[in-house]
């Protein structure tokens, strides 16, 4: 049986510089993490995962479907759907219009829907209202629904951006470090929550992360980049001592690993 | 009745008959226009709002125009410049893409009518023109379309490029359909060249209406239904996907917006309003030629849209209605006022206003105020005068 | 189809070509140092060009209201008025800067866009408002120097205007005055790392503001020597005569690549020598359907092929979206 999600080979060059080379992933159900130094390669995986750049060798399919040549607004209502490091909310937009948004590939109501203002356009936009308080409710932010989001703090902005991404009833999600700039609590209250996601919807999840406390205590499987190769790949035990990890990426074993600078 | 009610009435009523006693004041009709207003925005009930602007617009306007018949022409002109803006307020305001071409919808809606309304159109088919007035209703919809697929036409090979490079090649678009309308009286004959075309039927005109009334209210309905357009499409996931798209378009593309089809929509969509009334501006002028659809036109409906505030309705039609006024009252009645100075040879400090340079009229400064609007507005106040405003969503129902 | 006659106008449609797009390439360098420094499509080059038109013109005719025009040798008199009209649309293009687009430098994109073209249509009716006021007309044109309009004729169908050689020389000597301060001196060192990265730039103890002032002073005065340069070529202008020019200027900064100085050179001698042959031939080659009044077309359909197939250019580097 195919997995869930199935990436192989993946290469991709910028002019000379090779960000990936011959990358495979792989991912049936749980969460899977990332990691690597600066510049390893994660966030150029993660924009070809969804679209928004094209691979120059490799294949990645989804329920057994080819992504490669999808545009991303086909890649996201097939269920894939992802957030991003550097926070990419529609900052003018309230909180509930950002998760509504996130709906978009879900509301099958045409032009004329929406300017007869029929019945099927009142149902419609009353059941995008219910659920989306629900998804608001479950990251804790049922009390802003109507803020503007350029005004939330930055750890609601990620939270936001969690709740507009779970927004498109993705299967699998992509999350670009979710938990930089947060607090010790507010990331182990979100790492709860994408546990409880997987096990209440049975979401498949794949993570970059910095932060390598909620790395090894939340990943089912950790896979390690450096230089856009993939050098290591395992349960998170068994990588922390992989001695090519060390030298790449961990410094000596047991020191808590140096906070790599985000760009 | 609180406060505001009564002086939202009042001022109504006062204006009116300021402008019925002095037909010929600009201050009259300004201040009419300003009771319309403070009606919008005082804080009284909506039945009196709407009863209020019910009025003045359906009973009051119309017979002001019986008084100062070029009152109901302003009235008409800033109709048809509201439905301008609020066609461009869709493309800029909130799909944020900057469409510098836009007059070139209107001239499609224009020629769509012009050259089959008129027997211009006998020079390119043989005879049979022009058609009956009453094709005009259906060319309303004639030149909606073509002006909408003219949208799309443009959109699709400029969708990739983004912001300012967009507004460039919308320039060079508005500039070649001026071009074109100006040289396509060769090899065919299709649009006479600079030249224009004239004279263009009229609908007939039903209960006898005068035809300054007739089109004021045509272009009051629909300023209206181009409103309620704008305002449902506003406040439903196309408007949310337009706005995500303007707000960081590689974003709304990863949640899902299809962001081809969705920025060809928004040009479509405003393409369309301005379609349907260069089709009534072609009936109403009968005669219609190159130079009403210059970049300066294109410029002057964005200023109407950045004054009032991007993605705002009401400010859209604020932004028409002060623009227009500007340009047909106060700098034309500054030109006629100077020239009376002058031929009543007033001196100002000692200098005689008869010694005024002849090219100096107040009247041909159009580019100045569109400039000085847009200018100040970027620096001081971008979100416009009546700002788009974050509609809160009703959510009442499913609090607990 | 009158072979012999294509062919014969060929050399001097040839020349036509270079002179306007000598003058494109002047322009087209204010728009390219303003875009690789700040990302931006400054609008208003085009009125700050033809600010330098009129003052070039109000020299010359103030020269010549005081007999002086034909009283100094007339090398003396151009350089003169290429100095004025420099040093003014230099300082016009600073001025600018400082007024409307330095407020706007961290809005969203459009912002000192729609600012920029307000001051362009702005400045087109002030250069009115002054003219009407100052001379009671705004169409004005450049006195003549009886030198400049000698004319050889190199064959029987090619001649050459003293003045079109004063042009080639003039913009090539202004064109590789840039290159020099761009390339061998510390501030065009500085204009270059501003243009790569300002943060860093900035680091280095480089004055971002000055060098952006800096920027708009050359690229100003640049214009402002195309706008004399133009009006000595063509002599007519008006407060609207530099919106089209300027345009088709921007067109030449793209085609070349935007942000890339020889790019801009380059691409304000091909858009001249493509709208030149256009033109000349539009009208011969369709049997005079179509004529010369395309050619704004042509030069607009350009811009479009250009952005839609290689917006990066003739010389330009690729742009990326960072995700």
């Amino acid at each position: 049986m195919a997995a869930l999600f199935d990436a192989r080979g993946v290469t991709k060059r910028f002019g000379g510089l090779t960000a990936l080379q011959a990358v495979d992933f792989a991912l049936e159900s749980g969460i899977a993490s990332i990691i690597g130094p600066n510049g390893a390669g994660k966030t150029t995986l993660f924009n070809i995962f969804t679209g928004l750049y094209p691979a120059d060798e490799g294949s990645v399919t989804f329920r057994g479907r080819a992504l490669f040549g999808l545009r991303p607004d086909q890649i996201t209502a097939l269920g894939i759907c992802r957030t991003f490091q550097n926070i990419r909310l529609f900052a003018n937009m309230t909180v509930i219009e950002n998760v509504l948004v996130g709906m978009n590939s879900r509301i099958a109501l045409g032009l004329w829907d929406v300017l007869s203002h029929g019945p099927r356009f009142a149902r419609t936009e009353a059941d995008l209202s219910t659920r989306a308080v629900a998804l608001l409710d479950r990251v804790g932010l049922q009390a802003n629904a109507n803020d503007v989001a350029r005004n939330l703090p930055y750890g609601d902005q990620r939270r936001l951006e969690l709740a507009r991404a779970l927004a498109s009833e993705p299967a699998l999600l992509l999350l670009d470090e979710p938990t930089a700039g947060m607090t010790r609590t507010e990331a182990g209250a979100l790492m709860r929550l994408l546990r409880e996601l997987v096990v209440d919807l049975g979401l498949a999840i794949i993570l970059i992360e910095h932060n390598m406390r909620v790395v090894m205590e939340v990943s089912d499987r950790v896979t390690v980049l450096d230089h856009g190769e993939k050098i290591a790949e395992g349960p998170p035990r068994e990588v922390q001592s992989d001695a090519r990890v060390i030298e790449a990426y961990l410094g000596t074993r047991g020191s808590a690993p140096q906070r790599a600078r985000r760009a | 009745m609180s406060l505001y009610s009564v002086l939202a009435t009042a001022a109504v009523a006062l204006s009116s008959l300021a402008v019925a006693t002095a037909p010929r004041s600009v201050l009259a009709f300004l201040a009419f226009q300003g009771a319309l207003l403070f009606v919008y925005l005082a804080r009284i009930p909506t039945w009196l709002r709407v009863g209020l602007l019910g009025v003045a617009l359906l009973l009051l306007m119309p017979l002001i125009g019986a008084f100062n018949g070029y009152y109901l022409e302003v009235a008409t002109q800033v109709g048809i410049f509201a439905a301008l803006a609020l066609g461009l307020n869709i493309v800029v305001g909130l799909a944020g893409l900057l469409d510098l071409g836009y007059v070139a919808f209107f001239a499609v809606g224009a020629y769509s009518w012009a050259i089959f309304g008129s027997p211009h159109a006998n020079v390119i088919f043989g005879g049979g023109f022009p058609l009956a007035g009453v094709w005009f209703y259906a060319f309303l919809f004639v030149g909606l379309f073509v002006a909408a697929i003219t949208g799309i036409l443009l959109g699709l090979p400029v969708l990739r490029l983004h912001g300012d490079y967009l507004a460039i090649v919308t320039l060079g678009f508005g500039e070649v359909i001026r071009v074109l309308a100006n040289n396509l009286d060769k090899p065919i004959n299709l649009t006479n060249g600079p030249k224009g075309i004239t004279p263009i039927s009229r609908p007939p005109a039903p209960l006898g209406l005068p035809y300054g009334e007739y089109f004021y209210f045509l272009v009051l309905l629909i300023v209206v239904v181009v409103v309620l357009v704008n305002r449902r499409l506003e406040d439903s996931h196309i408007g949310r996907a337009w706005e995500a798209i303007r707000e960081d378009e590689l974003a709304a593309r990863a949640m899902g917006v299809p962001l081809v089809r969705m920025k060809l929509l928004a040009f479509a969509c405003g393409a369309s309003f301005a379609g349907i009334m260069g089709v009534l501006f072609s009936a109403k002028q009968v005669f219609i030629n190159p130079e009403s659809f210059t970049f300066l036109e294109s410029i002057g409906v964005l200023a109407m849209v950045i004054l009032g505030g991007m993605g705002s309705i009401p400010g859209a039609v604020l932004g028409a209605t002060v623009v227009t006024v500007l340009n047909l009252q106060v700098l034309k009645g500054l030109s006629l006022w100077l020239n009376e100075l002058k031929n009543a040879g007033v001196t100002v400090l000692g200098y005689s206003l008869a010694d005024l340079p002849t090219q100096f009229e107040p009247a041909k400064y159009e580019r100045m105020i569109f400039g000085v609007i847009l200018v100040l507005m970027m620096i001081f106040r971008p979100q416009g005068i009546l700002p788009a405003r974050r509609r809160q969503r009703e959510l009442a129902h499913l609090e607990r | 189809m009158d072979y012999p006659l294509l062919l014969g106008i060929f050399p001097q449609v040839f020349l036509d070509g270079i002179i306007l797009g000598f003058m494109y390439a002047l322009i087209a360098l204010g728009y390219t140092m303003v875009y690789g420094v700040l990302e931006f499509i400054n609008f208003a080059h085009s009125e700050i060009f033809i600010v330098g038109a009129f003052v070039g013109v109000e020299l010359l005719l103030g020269l010549k209201s005081v007999g002086l025009l034909d009283g100094l040798p007339w090398p003396l008199v151009l350089f003169l008025t290429l100095v004025a009209g420099m040093a003014a649309s230099g300082l016009l293009a600073v001025t600018v800067e400082r007024v409307a687009y330095r407020p706007l430098r961290n809005a969203p994109r459009l912002i000192p866009l729609i600012s920029a073209i307000g001051i362009s249509f702005f400045l087109q009716d002030l250069i009115r408002l002054f003219e009407s006021l100052w001379r009671n007309a705004f169409n004005l044109v450049y006195p003549t120097i009886d030198v400049l309009n000698l004319r050889f004729e190199l064959t029987e169908t090619i001649d050459v205007s003293v003045k079109s050689l004063v042009v080639i020389v003039a913009a090539l000597l202004m064109l590789w005055a840039l290159h020099v301060i761009v390339n061998r001196t510390t501030i065009g060192t500085a204009i270059r790392a501003v243009a790569e990265d300002q943060a860093a730039a900035s680091l280095m103890g480089i004055n971002v503001n000055r060098i952006i002032s800096l920027t708009f002073l050359i690229g100003g005065a640049m214009g402002g020597a195309a706008g004399v340069l133009f009006g000595v070529q063509y002599g007519l202008i008006n407060p609207y005569t530099g919106f089209i020019p300027g345009l088709k200027a921007f067109t030449a900064a793209v085609l070349g690549g935007i942000g890339n100085i020889p790019g801009a050179m380059l691409g304000g001698l091909v858009l001249g020598l493509l709208e030149a042959f256009a033109a000349s031939y539009l009208s011969l080659l369709t049997g005079g359907a179509f004529g010369a009044e395309y050619k704004d077309i042509f030069a607009f359909s350009v811009l479009i092929v250009i952005l839609i197939f290689r917006p990066k250019g003739l010389l330009g580097e690729i742009v990326r979206e960072r995700a």
